[in-house]
């Protein structure tokens, strides 16, 4: 009996010390994927740049947080009473390195910028695919990264330059880099899109090689216009008028060199999901692109939830100058963002981006109801509504380059040419306003596209950049529409998170 | 029946040889009960003159010769008090045997083997199962409140099937778990809380393991504390059959403090929405009509409510959402068991059925258990046996709220529900009617086990665990009834799936050993290995066609969302204990674990936890037993690690994260670097991801130094424990710079400090055979204290509260767990010149809003304006103590006991502070209140000490009253007894009338789920 038990013993013990010898206790990972099984394939690379791509409609990239820095502290937009102190901060130029909403874009840029910084360093290595394809999605993420570092250093002028991948929390400390140096990794970035990206247009949200060279000609414009006209900061630029050519030759590529987009003559149209989504030309450059069927905000817009009045669900005429046109409902918002009486009353009354493009009034169970400019429900941008949402979520893509945009930056780098006053014009056109005075010397010409960019593209994320690079934030935001600057008139401060875990911050 | 006991006798005296019969002596029946008046076999029955004896036989019944000279007779039983009964001239003798509380033969259940009390090093509290109280209670793990002390137990309220927050010593982590193991004869189960599977019927005996000396045995998990849980077991020479049943109708304790009158509620919300400034049509109650759906919905005017419009009714609707809600729910708890045992067989079976019905309409947990138990000696070397326990849960229904006002109807004219506005959710007939809400789990549980006796002082036990369940939930949305469908496109359904594994070998010898007659040894060495595997998945559907199907066909959603996941982690085990006595009066445990675990960084792969604990029993000695004062007199001190997992597996591991995006025919998905988790308080996803190869758990470095007393025979007996614990290395998400594209990693560091007193004391008063009465009570006193977290000396955590718009609870270096943080008010502002002065502007510094304080600016100094900088540790939801009472009065066949419970410091953030009856003492111009602040509709409520309550109170816990009858009096019958038990009788308490004060761990009243009175009856029969 006692053997017995002896045996039944050993084996109990020998299995026992057995089992922990030959296992160190590794762990075998379940349902995700890390550095260790990731680029490997032509779909690896694929799913890279949609990852890269993804970050751009995110609540606190374009689908909101980008809205909420670039339009509030401009004379076009003011937030409802109770929003965050973040929007206060912005709309009052006041902010500070705690304002949340700067933290939540500083955050969501560098996001994308490790997504594409992964896509740079990852997807040339990636055997088993064309050279075509591979040279495609390694530029688009060239692209993402000099649109990301484009954004923060218009924001924040001296940031982190981060170009590798994060592998360990030891790479985290990183000095800040000047101005300069931010605009040299950005130019060669978006140099490198452009010579990599071959394609016209790719796909709905994807970047092409006419976006690529829209958005040279920004940077060129931004670099020339700054340093013109004294914006602080850009003391090193050392030519505008060569940069004021740079921006020209590239923005002519966009308006002449490519057929796959162009101006769409009717201004509603313009942002008519079913048109600039599927028509063969439209005016929509580049997009975050989301659907209404995505699964959560971020793969579907809120944002014209941000603008759209609270009270009740609105109709509307699909052409607002037409009342007898079709209708459509839009639904009703949370009215987060409310139209600065600024914007409003700058443009001329017959002027189409205000009859066409901002809707006044709506109705409501066959009732009319019409918005006041100084209450809680205001006037608000037609620029962003999807009749067609479900719920609260919409296909209403944020547009981050358009046709039109382009166009008005040629007119500006061409200065009171004959190609500058054509190029305005066409615009002033298609609102309906006639043309520009002839005969303009080069400032007001350039001051005239200023203000034709404010109207043209009102809303849309690009007034606050155009008034520092003119170094007009003082000129016309304190002077002319009353505001007080307090911090933050041309760069914002970086976020105090950073400030207290990035000991090389300040080195 | 007079035949039966005569057919045991003779039994008896067939089984008792050795008992002479005197033909002269006269003879004596009698019958012994134990504490839970259930017959008690084995007990010894001694005339104390003669020394003349015999045992119980298995119906607890005795028959005994007595000599002429027996005047006194003896009765006792391992574990419970000696009776001394003097003998009359009665030949019928009933004995109820009582616990002895403080007895020192006890054996008390410890990690991997059992010591006897008296020998006891570390800080153990043993409770039995027969001391919880008998009320409807889904799980023993509220039972144990107020029990032990040391042990802090709180509920958030009184969902059916609701569980328990436990803390021992205090919390000593940030963010892993503060949650207690629960060891299940020998078995680790994990994290206390909800311990549905076991019937706490079941429950022989529950051993808390306190300090370091006896916790680290389990290691890496046992930082929190350990409960360790007995079940019954057959007792040999005895076979028994015994029912209980216990049927509880609840009440509403505290009486909701909603509007009484239309009127004034109507007046109020016109009040708060004319201050708050909304424009004429927009004030709620003129006398309009306003656009719903379709349709249209009439706002009455205050004179219609009132009855004075001269042209319209008096508005009709008055409806009483309070009775509408509440109910008198009934519920019931039925166990039948069977145990016993012979010299090689030992068995126990029983089942459990328990129905809760909750508070409000609709809403119930529903619970089967069952459980056999079985041991067999297979030879005198070895013995074998198993446990099978078998669970089934259902819970159903929701919280439902009943603030809504009674000027709105239940039903619209058409007669579907009626809703006020397009987003008016707040219909709880509609939410009851409408909802699917349904989870029902199922637990198997098993082990199997061989112990061998290899010679006299050397044993093995070797098993094999396992447990395995899974849960499922139904939830279904129908269309825009809840923002929850209405976030959801429309309408929402979802299945959740939930599946556990769990498997655990376990291995050790055990020697015990003596050295001559001063030296004595008991080893324990042992190596276990353990895989859990914890599965989920999630399938949701988003707008649905319609409502027909509810959740049973997801397919048809316009939107099809799924999520799974699995957790897998292994961990390897070394462990041993040694006991050391000298001299029966000197004791030293070492005791030591070496814990390897698969979620552990592949630097830090194995922990080691050691600790010693020594203890003088002075009561031996004879200087001291010279004194006659002490029974039982011991000092104990210990000193050990012990530690904390909490990882969830793979975060030391570079994760990727994976996302969609449209690309103008189909959404792509796409992965890289940074996984999105959790929202933080802005509502942003923080992204984390970054691996850390050095990750490991948590250490708890614990001092306890304690004293045993024991006075009069045992009969009153005193424990104290004083406590440092203090945990480093603390599992923390330190803040990195989000310019690396990440918010957060997991790091090791961090310091938390607990430190406390714990005194529990028993004394029987009164110890006769007819009459006994007992009391009993405990103290906890735990301070704790964060003492570091690396580079923050302050992170927000818990929910971000939208009325407040931040999150109010923090850990702050410095500061107890949980600090509240907001400004400091003082009452109302009765002038605008006032509000100006104390540096509000606009609508704040208007006359009857709040006056919050000024306390700092920018540059560290008052600035004169009223903001973020002036919020600061505004008060501290932790206890200063807490205490209980308890008390047992047993005469003849009655007996009566109760219970106290109480809580005293600690505040409440009570969200619910403005209730009906205070908004009726509202500042108004006429009325300048200093406490109240007016109707607004339109304030936003800053958070702030406005909302400060102290949350001190003290609970009539229990009351029960008991009768045993007699058992001759029924056939077949060997004990019966009912018991009429009263639960959550009656609070002591300052806080708001409307609520319970005791609101769960972080101290935050947000309505929680009303906690019912309870009276129950219950019957205890043994066939």
């Amino acid at each position: 009996m006692k053997k017995i038990v002896y045996r039944y013993i050993l084996a109990a013990v020998l299995g026992s010390t057995i089992l922990p010898a030959c296992s160190k206790m590794e762990e075998q990972p379940y349902g995700m994927i890390n550095s260790r099984s990731y680029y490997k394939t032509a779909d690896d690379a694929r799913a890279a740049i949609i990852y890269a791509y993804s970050i751009l409609p995110e609540v606190g990239y374009y689908s909101r947080g980008y809205y909420i820095i670039t339009e509030l502290p401009t004379e076009n937009l003011t937030q409802k009473g109770d929003a965050g102190v973040g929007n206060f901060e912005l709309d009052e130029l006041r902010t500070t390195s705690t304002n949340p909403d700067l933290d939540n874009i500083w955050t969501y840029l560098y996001r994308g910028i490790a997504r594409a910084n992964a896509v740079i360093a990852n997807v040339p290595g990636i055997p088993g695919m064309t050279d075509a394809e591979r040279n495609q999605i390694t530029g688009e993420g060239y692209f993402l990264r000099g649109l990301h570092f484009f954004n923060l250093v218009r924001m924040f002028g001296e940031v982190p330059l981060r170009t590798t991948t994060i592998d360990d929390a030891s790479q985290i400390p990183i000095a800040k880099s000047p101005v300069r140096d931010v605009y040299n990794q950005v130019i060669s970035d978006l140099k490198a899109a452009d010579s990599l990206i071959t394609q016209e247009r790719i796909s709905e949200g994807r970047a092409n090689r006419p976006a690529a060279q829209a958005l040279l000609a920004k940077v060129y414009l931004h670099l020339a216009s700054s340093k013109a006209s004294a914006s602080p900061g850009y003391d090193f630029v050392a030519n505008p008028d060569e940069m004021y050519a740079l921006a020209k030759a590239y923005a002519e590529k966009v308006v002449t060199g490519q057929t796959a987009f162009a101006l769409t003559p009717v201004l509603p149209d313009i942002f008519n999901i079913d048109i600039y989504k599927k028509a063969a030309v439209t005016e929509h450059i580049f997009d975050a692109a989301v659907d209404r069927s995505g699964d959560r905000e971020g793969s579907f817009s809120k944002l014209p939830n941000m603008f759209l009045p609270a009270d009740r669900p609105m109709t509307i005429p699909y052409n607002q100058l037409k009342p007898d046109s079709a209708t459509i409902n839009i639904g009703q918002g949370w009215g987060h963002f409310r139209t600065e009486p600024g914007i409003y009353f700058s443009y001329a009354d017959n002027d189409r981006r205000k009859t066409q493009l901002i809707v006044s009034s709506y109705t409501n169970n066959g009732q009319t109801y019409q918005l006041d400019i100084n209450s809680s429900s205001r006037p608000f941008t037609r620029k962003f509504i999807d009749p067609a949402r479900i719920g609260d979520a919409t296909s209403a893509n944020s547009p981050i380059i358009r046709y039109s945009d382009i166009l008005l930056v040629y007119a500006e780098a061409c200065g009171p040419t004959a190609d500058g006053y054509a190029a305005i014009n066409k615009i002033r056109a298609r609102a309906g306003i006639g043309d520009l005075q002839p005969g303009l010397n080069a400032a007001t010409f350039r001051n005239a596209v200023l203000q034709e960019r404010a109207w043209e593209l009102a809303f849309e994320g690009n007034r606050l950049f155009d008034l520092r690079r003119t170094h007009n934030m003082e000129k016309v935001l304190v002077q002319q529409y009353g505001k007080v600057i307090t911090s933050g008139a041309y760069f914002f401060p970086i976020p105090q998170r950073e400030l207290d875990t990035n000991p090389l911050i300040n080195k | 029946m007079k035949n039966f006991i005569a057919r045991c006798s003779v039994v008896l005296f067939l089984c008792l040889p050795t008992i002479i019969v005197h033909a002269q002596q006269r003879k004596i029946t009698g019958t012994v009960f134990d504490e839970q008046a259930k017959p008690l076999p084995g007990a010894t029955v001694v005339v104390k003159e003669t020394k003349t004896a015999t045992v119980s036989d298995g119906d607890g019944k005795f028959v005994l010769s007595i000599p002429p000279s027996g005047k006194i007779l003896l009765v006792s039983y391992v574990g419970m008090q000696t009776k001394e009964i003097p003998l009359g001239a009665q030949s019928d003798i009933t004995v109820h045997m009582q616990l002895a509380p403080g007895n020192l033969n006890d054996v008390v259940v410890v990690g991997y083997g059992a010591v006897k009390k008296s020998d006891l090093t570390g800080a153990v509290a043993t409770l039995k199962g027969s001391d919880l109280n008998r009320t409807p209670s889904s799980s023993v793990d509220q039972l144990l409140q107020g029990k032990i002390a040391g042990v802090q137990v709180t509920t958030g309220g009184g969902a059916p099937g609701a569980g328990a927050t436990i803390r021992i010593r205090g919390a000593s982590s940030l963010n892993g778990s503060k949650d207690p193991l629960v060891v299940v004869d020998g078995y680790p189960w994990g994290d206390a809380g909800n311990l549905k599977q076991i019937n706490p019927e079941d429950i022989e005996s529950i051993e808390v393991l306190k300090d370091a000396s006896s916790a680290a045995i389990y290691g890496s998990r046992g930082a929190n504390g350990v409960i360790v849980i007995t079940t019954r077991k057959g007792k040999q020479g005895q076979h028994r059959i015994s029912f209980n049943t216990l049927q509880t109708v609840s009440f509403l304790a505290n009486k909701p403090d909603v509007w009484r009158d239309p009127v004034e509620d109507a007046t109020f919300a016109n009040e708060a929405a004319i201050n708050g400034g909304a424009i004429a049509t927009d004030v709620p109650y003129i006398g309009i009509y306003r656009p719903v759906g379709t349709g249209m919905v009439y706002f009455p005017s205050i004179a219609e409510l009132r009855g004075l419009d001269p042209n319209k009714p008096k508005w009709p609707v008055n409806t009483d959402w309070v009775d509408l809600v509440y109910r008198h729910p009934y519920s019931q708890n039925y166990t039948l068991t069977a145990d016993g045992g012979s010299d090689k067989t030992r068995y126990a079976i029983s089942g459990n059925y328990y129905n809760e019905q909750g508070m409000v309409i609709k809403n119930g947990y529903e619970k089967y258990t069952s459980r056999l138990n079985l041991e067999q000696k297979l030879t005198n070397a070895i013995t074998a046996g198993t446990n099978v326990i078998l669970a089934y849960t259902k819970a159903y229904g929701q919280q439902l709220g009943v603030g809504r006002s009674r000027i709105w109807p239940v039903y619209d004219s058409t007669g579907n529900y009626f809703r006020n506005s397009n987003t008016d959710f707040g219909n709880p007939i509609a939410l009851a009617n409408q909802l699917l809400n349904k989870t029902k789990t199922t637990d198997v549980m098993g082990n199997l086990y061989v112990n061998f006796r290899i010679n006299s002082w050397l044993q093995f036990r070797t098993s094999i665990n396992a447990k395995s369940g899974n849960s499922i939930q139904d939830q279904y949305d129908p269309k825009n009834s809840t923002q929850r469908a209405l976030d959801n496109k429309g309408s929402y359904g979802s299945i959740s799936n939930g599946n556990y594994f769990d498997l655990l070998n376990e291995n050790y010898f055990t020697i015990t050993k003596d050295f001559g007659k001063r030296h004595k040894t008991n080893l324990v060495a042992g190596f276990s290995y353990q895989k859990t595997e914890n599965r989920f998945s999630t399938l949701t559907g988003q707008n649905f066609v319609n409502d027909v199907m509810q959740n049973e066909n997801l397919a048809t959603a316009s939107t099809m969302l799924i999520s799974n996941s699995l957790q897998r982690f292994d961990l390897a085990s070394w462990y041993g204990r040694g006991n050391y006595t000298f001299n029966d009066k000197y004791l030293l445990t070492i005791t030591a674990r070496a814990d390897g675990s698969t979620k552990f960084g592949s630097n830090n792969k194995w922990a080691f936890f050691p600790s010693a604990a020594l203890a003088w029993k002075a009561g031996e000695e004879q200087f001291i037993r010279n004194l006659g004062l002490f029974s039982e007199l011991k000092v104990r001190a210990s000193y050990g690690l012990t530690g904390n997992q909490g990882i969830s597996p793979y975060q030391t591991l570079d994760r990727y994260g994976s996302n969609k995006y449209f690309t103008g025919a189909v959404f792509e998905t796409g992965f890289g670097p940074g996984l999105a988790g959790a929202n933080d308080e802005q509502g942003r996803t923080i992204v984390g991801g970054l691996g850390n190869n050095s990750l490991k758990w948590e250490t708890t470095r614990s001092l306890d130094v304690g004293v045993d007393l024991g006075f009069l025979d045992q009969r009153l007996t005193l424990s104290a424990d004083y406590y440092i614990k203090h945990t480093s290395d603390l599992l923390r998400l330190k803040t990195i710079a989000p310019s690396a594209g990440y918010d957060q990693q997991w790091i090791n560091d961090g310091e938390i400090e607990n430190r406390g007193i714990e005194i529990g004391l028993n004394a029987n008063v009164i110890n006769q055979a007819n009459f006994t009465w007992s009391l009993g009570g405990m103290f906890t006193k735990n301070t704790n204290k964060v003492v570091s977290m690396g580079e923050s000396n302050q992170v927000f955590i818990g929910t971000l509260y939208e009325s407040v718009r931040q999150q109010i609870s923090t850990y702050t270096v410095g500061q107890p767990m949980f600090s509240f943080y907001g400004y400091k008010t003082a009452g109302i502002i009765q002038t605008l010149d006032e509000g100006i002065k104390a540096g509000l502007t606009g609508v704040d510094a208007q006359p009857g809003e709040v006056k919050y304080l000024d306390l700092s600016g920018p540059g560290g100094k008052p600035d004169g304006i009223v903001d973020s900088y002036d919020r600061t540790i505004i008060g501290n939801p932790n206890p200063d103590f807490i205490y209980s009472l308890n008390t047992n009065l047993r005469y003849r066949q009655f007996d009566l006991s109760m219970q106290l419970y109480g809580v005293q410091g600690g505040q409440v953030w009570d969200f619910q502070k403005m209730t009906a009856s205070r908004w009726l003492q509202r500042w108004t111009p006429d009325n300048p209140s200093t406490e109240y602040p007016r109707a607004n509709g339109t304030r936003g409520w800053r958070a702030s000490d406005f909302y400060l309550t102290d949350g001190s109170f003290l609970r009539i816990q229990n009351i029960t009253l008991g009768y045993n009858l007699k058992t001759d009096a029924v056939k077949f019958v060997k004990s019966l007894r009912i018991y009429l038990s009263g639960n959550n009788l009656y609070t002591f308490t300052g806080f708001n009338k409307g609520f319970d004060p005791e609101v769960g761990e972080n101290g935050i009243n947000n309505g929680a789920y009303p906690r019912p009175r309870a009276v129950s009856l219950g019957a205890n029969v043994v066939f």
